[in-house]
């Protein structure tokens, strides 16, 4: 069957097209316009704009750590007046798999990565994922806390062993790619410290930060993983921690680095109540840095939830609670911590921190290297993006906030001074072009024929928050799935995984290491096809040639 | 071979299944109980509650919502089995039923650390117990008062009256505050919430100095598992109602033994696919059984389940590593899963809709 959608500005920054024109559907993909013959199915998209599906690369919907969120805060919800179609699942507005899945589509989304998870719970979140429908996922892998790389870093095992465990570990995690998560950090909390930085030594092993980070930037190097190491740096949300950023952003040298959520450690010490923004410093070095790739973590207001791996930073903030309730788990490698919090416009530290988000998007020149998060739900529900969007186009919207904003906050942050807007095509590559590029997805991002027919049509007009929350059109793998910001049907998504080898010598050291340690088989921590529940629910990835 | 069976009379399973479905669908308020089965039977065991505008409760929710009341009004340190066996330099076991809730504890985490037990049952009795344990007062009821008294000394505060010698109290905080990394286990089918409060607020007040953290061991039946499925497939913790058209949590309203002996409810599906539990309801209503023990129930329909990680594959929480993890059959057989039964059930509702 061929699709047609017919006179939109097709805006697909990989190929270089940005123009009225005709996409063409066949079989799920987008294939050059045929030379003779007539669409089964027309779409006139005349006036509207249309671009590949969204791509999120962090983002947390899925896994044990999430879901304790979600029994933590029965009062929490996605905003949501929708009534769902009476066969639909009838989770409406609450925090669940189904919602997660209907929200982003309806927001013209197809592809989302949840950047979390812990090997040992891999199959937790996987199941999670298979629930979530419409979308595809990926996830990735959290090593740097855990014993047994603590251990190959301390006995200086080297880059094969390393190389060998990371592949191994990806393998049964079915990972898309790898994260460190304050890398030795949250080790160094069970032995009782409670601050870590970049060049601090976890005790008990005498290795630093830092060289954790260089050996997993390194193995995931080496395997030509798809994406690069992506970092959950040190000392997150403290003031003064710019210092750490900078000192991290350095560190990466030549070899490709991902900082995630760069926003909670943009924060200098200057100002008369000692917290300011380091934006703008933080910007200057990302865009001297062409190794470093960033996303963001804005900031908005409104009531959520912190759920992090860093239980290190995540049991230091319990006591900022809002409202008064938490849980934290010393888990096997990070563990979690679950912190309600309410990001208040009043609230002086607040409003300086949703600054410093809106800083590094418009000072980091180049659009293909900073990413459009708000490391969901931390800064922000990801609910919230289409909002943050209309700020990032639209000056005068900016300055209205500004002026609603406490003036003391917005006097230790440059963003009033900034006159940049996004443009529809460099909103394209934040959200679309670069993401692909940056997961190692060549068939998603683009419209170019052999892409995945994902696509999301928008209106046009001045209200860009309304644009993009409820899409026109969304086309996933070629079915019409949203119209009119509408949902018309759930179809199951696929999760993408990076293929790696368990290495055979790997296998049995594992087997050893599980049964020595833990009095166990490291089975239980393998993700089986046959145990997701749904066929074909992996897609794979090839590693870079 | 399946084994089915309508108002005790063995019967074929369609036959069955299009009576099951028959109930359900003229049920104004079915509730979906007990609960006990694997991930693939919650998740069908929830579709099936959204299908019908029915209530989803577990055979052990009273103890879940204890640990959960804790987390979602509180604050919790907890940590794993694992990182206890690996990390550990001492475990305080509180009160009774821990060896009931996890007969491998004492071979997974009572090797070569000190441990002490406050209040526990028979299971610490001489006889039983382990090198390096000590036991610290034995009637279950002084539990709570020795709890708020070592809460109270941890921060510095005085204690009138308290059911052990202050010293005693006063020794073993001393003790408390000098290790490492301490775990404190519990089982919360034991405790009032109000004592499991207590102890988390003094794991919390520990912190303050050293490394300190909970273990809460989860109750029988898969009953922890079913809450995360529930958890990501709702929004919400079990004892929730999809009535209304969405998703309700209420842990009074929606309480399947209340609902039922009230009235408010008109019909029951029991899920008992690890044993031979019975409902504790004790009202009669048209009630569909799904259990390992068909015999042990006078359903109006019953039809007969293999039981998860024996007779079929399954994903369970596994207590030594408290994740979900694939489980294989130890021997398989062609007992029907909780899964497939239910999907027959759905695809014999009226206007049901495959997913």
């Amino acid at each position: 069957m061929l699709t047609r959608l017919v006179g939109g500005r097709v805006i697909d920054p990989q190929n270089g097209r940005d123009a009225v024109g005709d996409i063409f559907i066949r079989d799920g993909r987008i294939v050059d316009a045929p030379p003779s013959g007539t669409a089964d199915e027309t779409y006139n998209v005349s006036n509207k704009i249309v671009m590949a599906g969204a791509i999120d690369v962090h983002s947390h919907i899925a896994g044990n750590n999430e879901t304790i969120g979600r029994l933590s805060l029965p009062e929490e919800r996605y905003p949501s007046d929708v009534v769902h179609p009476g066969h639909f699942p009838q989770p409406r507005g609450s925090w669940n798999t189904f919602e997660t899945g209907r929200i982003y589509a309806t927001m013209g989304f197809t592809t989302v990565v949840e950047p979390a998870v812990l090997p040992h719970h891999a199959m937790q979140a996987h199941l999670e994922l298979a629930d979530i429908p419409i979308i595809d996922k990926a996830t990735l892998t959290v090593l740097g806390n855990d014993d047994f790389l603590l251990n190959l870093l301390h006995r200086r095992e080297g880059p094969d062993a390393m190389r060998d465990y990371v592949a191994w570990t990806l393998a049964a995690s079915r990972g898309l790619g790898i994260k460190v998560i304050n890398a030795g950090g949250v080790a160094a909390f069970k032995d009782n410290l409670r601050e870590f930085s970049l060049d601090d030594e976890v005790p008990g092993y005498g290795v630093s930060s830092r060289t954790i980070m260089k050996a997993l930037q390194r193995a995931v190097h080496e395997l030509k993983l798809p994406h690069r190491l992506h970092v959950h740096c040190n000392n997150l949300g403290i003031a003064g921690n710019v210092e750490t950023a900078l000192a991290t952003i350095a560190a990466a040298e030549d070899l490709p680095l991902h900082l995630a959520h760069l926003q909670f450690y943009g924060y200098g010490k200057e100002g008369p109540r000692g917290f300011s923004s380091g934006g703008a410093r933080l910007a200057e070095a990302v865009n001297a840095a062409g190794s470093v790739t960033v996303d963001v973590g804005q900031v908005m207001f409104g009531q959520t939830v912190t759920i992090s791996c860093d239980v290190l930073r995540q049991f230091n903030a319990r006591n900022g609670a809002r409202p008064k309730k938490w849980m934290i788990c010393d888990g096997d490698s990070n563990g979690g911590g679950i912190v309600p919090y309410n990001y208040r416009g009043t609230d002086f530290f607040n409003a300086v921190q949703w600054a410093v988000g809106l800083e590094l998007f418009l000072l980091t020149k180049d659009p293909w290297r900073v990413f459009f998060t708000t490391d969901h739900p931390n800064g922000a529900p990801f609910t919230a993006y289409p909002d943050i969007l209309a700020l990032l186009m639209n000056r005068d919207l900016r300055a209205e906030w500004i002026s609603r904003m406490p003036k003391e906050a917005m006097a230790v942050t440059t963003l009033a001074s900034i006159a940049r807007e996004y443009t529809l095509a460099e909103v394209a590559i934040m959200t679309r072009a670069a993401p692909a590029r940056l997961l190692g997805l060549t068939d998603r991002g683009h419209l170019g024929p052999g892409a995945l027919a994902d696509v999301a049509v928008y209106e046009t007009g001045t209200d860009k928050a309304r644009m993009f929350r409820e899409a026109a059109l969304v086309f996933k793998d070629g079915q019409l799935i949203v119209r009119d910001g509408a949902l018309l049907d759930y179809p199951t998504g696929r999760t993408l995984s990076v293929h790696t080898e368990r290495e055979r010598a790997m296998e049995r050291r594992m087997c050893d290491y599980y049964e020595e340690r833990y009095g166990l088989s490291p089975d239980f921590m393998t993700v089986a096809d046959a145990a997701i529940g749904r066929p074909e629910s992996f897609e794979t990835i090839p590693c870079l040639s | 071979m399946a084994e089915a069976w309508i108002r005790s009379k063995s019967a074929a399973l369609d036959a069955a299944i299009a009576q099951a479905a028959g109930l359900l669908a003229a049920s104004r308020l079915p509730v979906i109980a007990g609960l006990g089965t694997d991930v693939a039977g919650a998740r069908a065991a929830i579709k099936l509650a959204q299908s019908v505008g029915g209530v989803v409760d577990h055979m052990h929710s009273e103890a879940l919502l204890r640990d959960l009341d804790v987390m979602r009004e509180a604050g919790m340190m907890m940590t794993t089995p694992n990182e206890a066996r690996l990390r550990a330099d001492f475990l305080l076991l509180v009160g009774p039923g821990l060896i009931e809730a996890w007969p491998a504890l004492p071979e997974r985490l009572f090797a070569n650390r000190r441990t002490v037990w406050l209040c526990p049952d028979a299971a610490a009795k001489p006889e039983n117990r382990y090198q390096n344990m000590v036991v610290v007062g034995d009637n279950p009821r002084d539990l709570p008062v020795i709890l708020a008294a070592l809460r109270a000394r941890c921060v510095g505060r005085p204690v009138a009256h308290p059911p052990l010698a202050l010293a005693t109290i006063d020794s073993l905080m001393a003790e408390l505050r000098k290790v490492r990394f301490g775990v404190a286990i519990w089982s919360a089918a034991q405790h009032d919430g109000l004592v499991i409060e207590m102890l988390c607020g003094l794991v919390d007040d520990l912190n303050k100095g050293t490394r300190f953290s909970g273990l809460p061991l989860a109750p029988a039946d898969n009953a922890a598992a079913v809450q995360q499925v529930a958890g990501w497939m709702s929004g919400f913790p079990l004892r929730t109602g999809f009535g209304r058209r969405l998703p309700e949590h209420d842990p009074w309203r929606f309480e399947a033994s209340r609902l039922i002996d009230s009235g408010e409810a008109d019909c029951a599906v029991w899920i008992s696919a690890y044993g031979a539990r019975s409902p504790t309801w004790k009202r009669n209503l048209p009630l569909v059984a799904l259990t390992a023990r068909p015999d042990t129930l006078g359903a109006d329909v019953t039809i007969a389940v293999g039981r998860p990680g024996i007779d079929h594959d399954a994903v369970e929480h596994l207590a030594a590593t408290a994740t979900l993890s694939a489980v294989s059959a130890s021997k398989p057989s062609t007992a029907m899963s909780v899964a497939s039964v239910i999907g027959k059930i759905r695809a014999a509702l009226p206007a049901a809709r495959p997913c």
